[in-house]
């Protein structure tokens, strides 16, 4: 089986690869590998997942993981159906509510069109003003809280796969992987004395690519493209 | 008996008529033994009490309303406006690809890509759709993010603007009449039906008047769904089909005797003494749809 892999990432391998432009120009029909170091929605790495699912290809990942996977509430909601451990979570603007229903310290995300990055931890009242006045762009839109339980802990997941060597969060990865089908991304996690935590997920940045992630993604890639894996053929 | 939840924002409340709209929702919910509650932003994690939720906040999928309706869609609720729908109409790129593919008649229609913005390829664009041009926005709502260019410059301009937010643009020939139809759908059958009304001078339902901030919106004329032209709901139906079973408002031109989908709209507005206007029943059946 042929595997389309279309980056904007530049792999080390001797890889077909097609680049976003070329393929929004073009009616090829075959499995679709969108690999971009950045998903967001209505950038070229989403336009390629869609002119792909219009084509009638199978593609990962899909425009609807996409979206979840970067509006934090969801991507919580559902790797925790798919038996991710995360903290309960809060959808709110009102400060009152994260410090009676969470008390502190709060880690918050932005559910806004406009903050895709970067998250803000809050210790006390006042940060957590400064927190959702910035996050919330003036308290015009909802965050999404969590309780800040340990240590934060950010890895790079290629294909669910992390370079770390903490056990806990090798499984969220995969898991996360199995899920959502974002073959690059950073993720966020929580890690107390004995258990780890789902807490975000993140684009990574082109800059942050080592030549050793450019080799992992690559060695990634090759295999999925002479296996067909995981477009389950 | 359902508990239908309305997903609102304080905004729905501003203008008399949209709260008039939601007033008679309620209404013809608890009529027919429904409970019908408003849920604000800060009760969104309330969502799963309820059976089934009806979302009148603005939809995107990067807003609250989205996580909302993908909350309540995975709890395997019924839900106004499904995910989908807002990932297809909340996106017109996505929308009119999908046109393309299914051959619904629309506007005519090119994507430009962020790396496509150059002088040959402006060139061609003129070539091909005339001037002026329409350049719109994906994320296009309330006649925001549409505007005109008749030459090179003031696309340009217009262009960068909206590359911003989004690396594909909307480019549509210029097609000015003096109304568009609204036609109201909901799980493939005709609610409503009006005429938009472009305002005098202008060329789009909400414009701006000149070196002012204030929109004025062209008037509604509705109208009996009896006595809508077959073709324009046949073309009505035929561009909902191809995004969902949910609730839109359809957007077309009449063109020489033709019917051209300009777009669909999930999330469609409905003011009391408006939309509803001829056929009153719209209420009821938008309830009962989320209470079947």
């Amino acid at each position: 089986m042929t595997v389309l892999v279309v980056s904007n990432i530049d792999l080390t391998a001797n890889l077909q690869v097609i680049k976003p432009a070329s393929f929004l120009e073009s009616t090829i029909k075959e499995p679709t590998l969108n690999l971009s170091n950045e998903y967001r929605y209505m950038k070229t790495g989403y336009y390629v997942s869609m002119h792909a699912e219009i084509l009638g290809n199978r593609v990962i990942p899909s425009c609807e993981d996409i979206i979840d996977s970067s509006r934090t509430p969801l991507l919580l909601l559902r790797a925790a159906k798919a038996g991710v451990p995360t903290l309960p979570s809060l959808v709110t603007d009102s400060v009152k509510k994260i410090m009676t229903e969470l008390g502190f310290p709060v880690i918050l995300f932005a559910v806004n069109p406009f903050i895709y990055d970067g998250f803000k931890i809050a210790q006390n009242k006042s940060a957590l003003y400064r927190a959702m006045k910035s996050l919330g762009m003036n308290y015009k839109f909802a965050v999404c809280a969590q309780p800040l339980k340990g240590d934060l802990l950010t890895v790079k997941s290629f294909f669910g796969k992390v370079a770390s060597a903490e056990p806990q969060a090798e499984l969220i990865a995969k898991k996360v992987y199995e899920t959502f089908k974002i073959p690059v991304c950073k993720l966020h996690i929580q890690k107390t004395v004995d258990k780890a935590y789902l807490c975000g997920l993140q684009p990574v940045e082109k800059e942050e690519l080592s030549r050793e992630d450019l080799q992992t993604i690559s060695k990634e890639v090759l295999l999925i493209s002479e296996q067909g894996e995981p477009f389950g053929v | 008996m359902s508990k239908i939840a309305c997903f609102v924002e304080k905004y729905n409340f501003t203008d008399p008529r949209e709260e008039g709209a939601l007033a008679n929702f309620k209404s013809a919910a608890e009529e027919s033994g429904n409970q019908f509650n408003f849920l604000f932003r800060e009760n969104i994690s309330d969502v799963p009490k309820y059976d089934s939720v009806f979302i009148r906040a603005t939809t995107d999928p990067l807003n609250t309303a989205y996580v909302v309706s993908k909350t309540a869609w995975e709890l395997g609720m019924k839900v106004i406006d499904d995910p989908e729908s807002i990932t297809v109409c909340g996106n017109k790129i996505h929308q009119y690809a999908l046109f393309e593919k299914y051959n619904v008649p629309h506007i005519p229609t090119v994507f430009l890509s962020k790396d496509e913005l150059h002088h040959k390829k402006i060139n061609d664009i003129f070539g091909e759709l005339g001037k002026p041009v329409v350049i719109k926005a994906p994320y296009t709502s309330f006649s925001r993010y549409v505007e005109k260019a008749a030459c090179e410059t003031s696309f340009r301009d217009v262009a960068k603007r909206f590359f911003k937010k989004s690396d594909v643009l909307a480019i549509q020939k210029f097609t000015p009449t003096a109304f568009d139809w609204r036609v109201g759908v909901l799980n493939n059958d005709v609610l409503y039906v009006c005429k938009y009304m472009i305002p005098k001078g202008k060329w789009k339902h909400g414009a701006k008047l000149r070196g002012k901030p204030t929109v004025v919106w062209g008037r509604t004329v509705s109208l009996h769904k009896q006595l809508m032209p077959s073709r324009l709901r046949e073309v009505a139906l035929k561009a909902c089909s191809v995004v969902g079973k949910g609730l839109y408002g359809v957007d077309i031109k009449e063109v020489d005797g033709r019917y051209v989908v300009v777009e669909v709209n999930d999330n469609p507005s409905i003011y009391a003494g408006y939309e509803d206007s001829s056929d009153d029943d719209i209420y009821q059946r938008i309830i009962s749809y989320l209470s079947e």
